[in-house]
């Protein structure tokens, strides 16, 4: 039998056939030209259920190269179930080499959060998005929320915030605080942390975001500003955790509270690598923002 | 100078629904008031003395002839005018004081008289003030000042209405029997109000049958018998 | 001193008109049905000027136009026909009934304010009172939560609302009151026009003088151009300077309210005058 190495594999490089990565990655373009818009995309069918991941992997599988190194975090750690089970994917698909190290990856996908290590302009960082609209928590009709992002009319943003300050005594939100991008389109940055917000302005990578169950692209390219919305007297803050990692001792990372199996309660640094840099005494090169050096060392 | 002068003027009531039926109050009214002249304003009861009034009011529109008023912005014809410009003129320089006073509803007696002053100064405090003067002149009782004028008695309503139509200071005053309800006190009060007014310069229209108010008052009178003038005569004070 | 407002043969038609369908409508055909093609002429041909400080009436019973009128003005619908101008919107050079939908937004948060027949059109429930101000407030620009506060509990104040529910929302409250939370959210910005719709209709008899009475003293106050819409004569007579007669869609008579009330011209006019209780 003459064996026929050409259509060995019964996928194509990274899954996704060409024509439609092409036209994610040209949907991916028009968010880079207008960061923070959302970009509707075809959000095609994937081996994965809807609310997963799939937004993240269509973007992932629709850059990728044979040349890339990818990394994939969950919650800041690299070794959960789905950051596992969709690494393994990804390369079963590409071939391509995968890692934990932050410094050592080109791509890197993650689901709500941001790496405590800074990114390069030669890096490009994918977000999985489960809810890309940041209005709908005010309006719940999609044709309304698009022509408020058209207009530019976020009045109902605000009053929210305002509403929250006013029953609570401050803006609540923990994750997915919205953000004014480029000082037009507000951006819901995906559920981080307010700890990874500052991260996002100015940055030397590429951030782009994929919701798939919603089927939305959107992108902050490198250099881009990207301001937490607050009010003039009722300031965006950072969590304070007034303790340190019991592992390491760092203070200027965003920690994890833990009970351990005697009952005591300890924090420990959450970005997986970025703990097993410090413990190994490696170099580190975290991110630097004006809240993060509000902390003392 | 004339501040107003009145050619030609009639007036018709057109009832449609009454079957388009015609009822005609005035016809080829003529005559002139001087600045700072008093006019009395006689005649029996439906003679159309009010709808002369009313027409130089504008709240009739006159069905034909011209009323000229020398405003301080120039010759207006009522009769003509836009709605803007008779808004201005009632706001500024024309006072009118019905037989009745036009209630307005839960506004307090001080701040009924005061109003008209309020809108031109801007200063509400100021008006009040001038119209607790007004009305102590008038003898109504202190404690009907912050009072709802719908319960008043005539007399009461009457003054009301007379300090609300003098409190800032018009260029014409078209005024409707201002003595009515009044006892001799009063009645010399306003008569003596009104006299001030015309010290100032104001010119005054004012139907009165009381032979002592227009004695003391009228430089002239006009006499209407039904809807027309019938002879004026020249009082000399 | 020029108008303030110009509007200029204001016109509104559902469905395809034909070349006649203006002629076969209105008072005199009793009807704003187009006989030819069905069409509804809600309004045609309204025309009128509006000086700051004045208060314009318009009154009329239902299918009279009256609602649409107002509606049209601040961009709750489209126009089929018509001009306005509004002085303080680029001088009053550009029909604003054409601008664009940016545009339209900032002449409705910054030059007008309007007050609905029904609180929830005007307000969102969702927000307190104060939210719903600061909504008006934030539009036009302020985004100091100190200030916010301040100036929405003098609005508050001045409307007659407890202050101390300032953070409730307008579900809690009586009729009355939610009525006097829009009127202070209108207000909130200072503009120089407001549209009242119907604002006191469906309200007991008392609550309805107190929200009128408001009403009167905060134009008397801040000099405020407004436009009242009602179908109740008592309620033009008690706000307003002028008043438009409506009747099929069209303006059957214009003129100062008293003389509107004492010495109607129109035979509509007069059955209407007649027919106050």
């Amino acid at each position: 039998m003459i064996e026929n190495k050409k259509y060995k594999n019964s996928y194509n490089f990274a899954f996704i056939d060409e024509s439609t990565k092409k036209e994610v990655r040209r949907k991916l373009l028009k968010a880079v030209a207008i960061p923070g818009y959302q970009v509707p995309y075809s959000s095609p069918e994937m081996p994965i259920s809807r609310g997963w991941g799939t937004g993240g992997l269509h973007v992932t599988l629709a850059i990728i190269g044979r040349e890339d190194i990818f990394k994939i975090i969950d919650q800041g750690s690299d070794a959960s179930v789905n950051a596992c089970n969709l690494r393994e994917f990804v390369q079963a698909m590409t071939g391509c080499k995968t890692t934990y190290d932050t410094t050592e990856a080109t791509l890197i996908q993650t689901r709500h959060r941001i790496t405590e290590e800074e990114l390069r302009e030669d890096q490009i960082f994918v977000f999985q998005v489960p809810m890309p609209e940041p209005l709908r928590s005010v309006e719940r009709y999609e044709y309304r929320t698009r022509q408020m992002h058209g207009e530019a009319d976020y009045a109902k943003m605000w009053v929210s915030l305002y509403e929250s300050f006013v029953r609570h005594g401050g803006i609540m939100r923990g994750a997915d605080y919205p953000v004014k991008v480029n000082g037009r389109y507000i951006m819901a940055p995906s559920p981080i942390p307010r700890w990874d917000i500052p991260n996002l302005n100015q940055s030397k990578t590429l951030y782009l975001f994929g919701a798939g169950r919603e089927k939305r692209l959107y992108a902050v390219p490198p250099y881009t500003t990207v301001e937490p919305l607050e009010f003039e007297d009722v300031r965006f803050t950072i969590e304070k955790f007034d303790n340190l990692c019991y592992k390491t001792g760092y203070r200027r990372a965003f920690l994890d509270e833990l009970y351990l199996d005697d009952g005591s309660r300890h924090f420990v640094i959450n970005d997986s690598n970025f703990l097993d840099k410090i413990e190994q005494g490696g170099e580190i090169k975290p991110f630097i923002n004006p809240y993060i050096q509000q902390i003392e060392l | 100078m004339n501040i107003v002068e009145v050619n030609q003027l009639s007036k018709t009531f057109e009832l449609h629904i009454l079957h388009d039926k015609m009822i005609p109050a005035l016809h080829d009214i003529e005559f002139d008031i001087a600045e700072g002249e008093i006019i009395g304003l006689t005649g029996k009861s439906g003679s159309g003395k009010s709808s002369l009034m009313k027409c130089l009011y504008r709240t009739y529109l006159a069905t034909g002839g011209e009323i000229l008023y020398y405003s301080r912005g120039g010759v207006v014809d009522l009769v003509k005018a836009s709605d803007h410009e008779i808004i201005a003129l009632r706001r500024s320089e024309v006072r009118y004081c019905s037989q009745f006073l036009s209630v307005i509803p839960r506004v307090s007696a001080i701040d009924v008289v005061a109003e008209p002053l309020a809108r031109t100064e801007k200063n509400r405090d100021l008006a009040r003030s001038k119209a607790k003067d007004l009305l102590e002149a008038l003898g109504l009782p202190t404690a009907l000042w912050d009072a709802f004028p719908v319960t008043f008695s005539g007399g009461e309503q009457q003054r009301i209405n007379v300090a609300r139509a003098i409190i800032a200071r018009p260029r014409l005053l078209l005024i409707d029997e201002p003595t009515a309800s009044l006892d001799q006190r009063t009645k010399d009060v306003v008569i003596g109000l009104i006299r001030d007014l015309k010290q100032e310069g104001t010119s005054v229209l004012c139907i009165s049958h009381d032979e002592y108010t227009l004695e003391r008052l009228a430089d002239r009178r006009l006499h209407l018998q039904s809807g027309r003038i019938t002879h004026a005569i020249t009082e000399s004070i | 001193m020029s108008a303030l407002l110009r509007v200029r043969n204001l016109t509104k038609i559902y469905g395809e008109p034909g070349e006649r369908t203006l002629e076969q409508t209105g008072p005199e055909w009793n009807s704003n049905i187009c006989p030819e093609t069905d069409s509804i002429v809600a309004c045609a041909g309204v025309s009128f000027d509006l000086y700051p400080g004045e208060v314009l009436g318009i009154v009329g019973e239902s299918g009279s136009g009256k609602s649409t009128v107002v509606k049209l003005l601040y961009f709750d619908m489209e126009k089929t026909a018509g001009s306005a101008w509004l002085r303080p919107y680029n001088d009053g050079r550009t029909n604003m009934l054409e601008a664009s939908g940016q545009q339209k937004r900032y002449i409705r948060n910054h030059l007008m304010g309007t007050v609905y027949q029904n609180p929830r059109d005007g307000l969102n429930f969702s927000f307190s009172s104060g939210g719903n101000i600061a909504e008006k407030l934030i539009m036009a620009g302020s985004l100091h939560v100190g200030s916010i506060r301040e100036r929405a509990s003098f609005l508050l104040e001045k409307t007659e609302v407890p202050v101390r529910r300032m953070d409730d929302t307008p579900a809690s409250f009586s009729g009355g009151m939610q009525q006097r939370v829009q009127i202070a959210k209108a207000i909130a910005n200072n503009p120089p026009l407001l549209f009242l719709d119907e604002v006191t209709t469906g309200l007991d008899v008392s609550v309805q003088a107190k929200v009128l009475d408001l009403i009167r003293e905060l134009q008397q106050e801040l000099g405020i151009a407004m436009i009242v819409v009602s179908h109740d004569l008592s309620v033009i007579r008690m706000l307003t300077d002028r008043t438009l007669v409506m009747k099929h869609g069209r303006v059957v008579e214009s003129g100062l309210t008293d003389q509107i009330l004492q010495d109607p011209q129109h035979a509509y006019t007069q059955l209407l005058v007649s027919s106050l209780l």
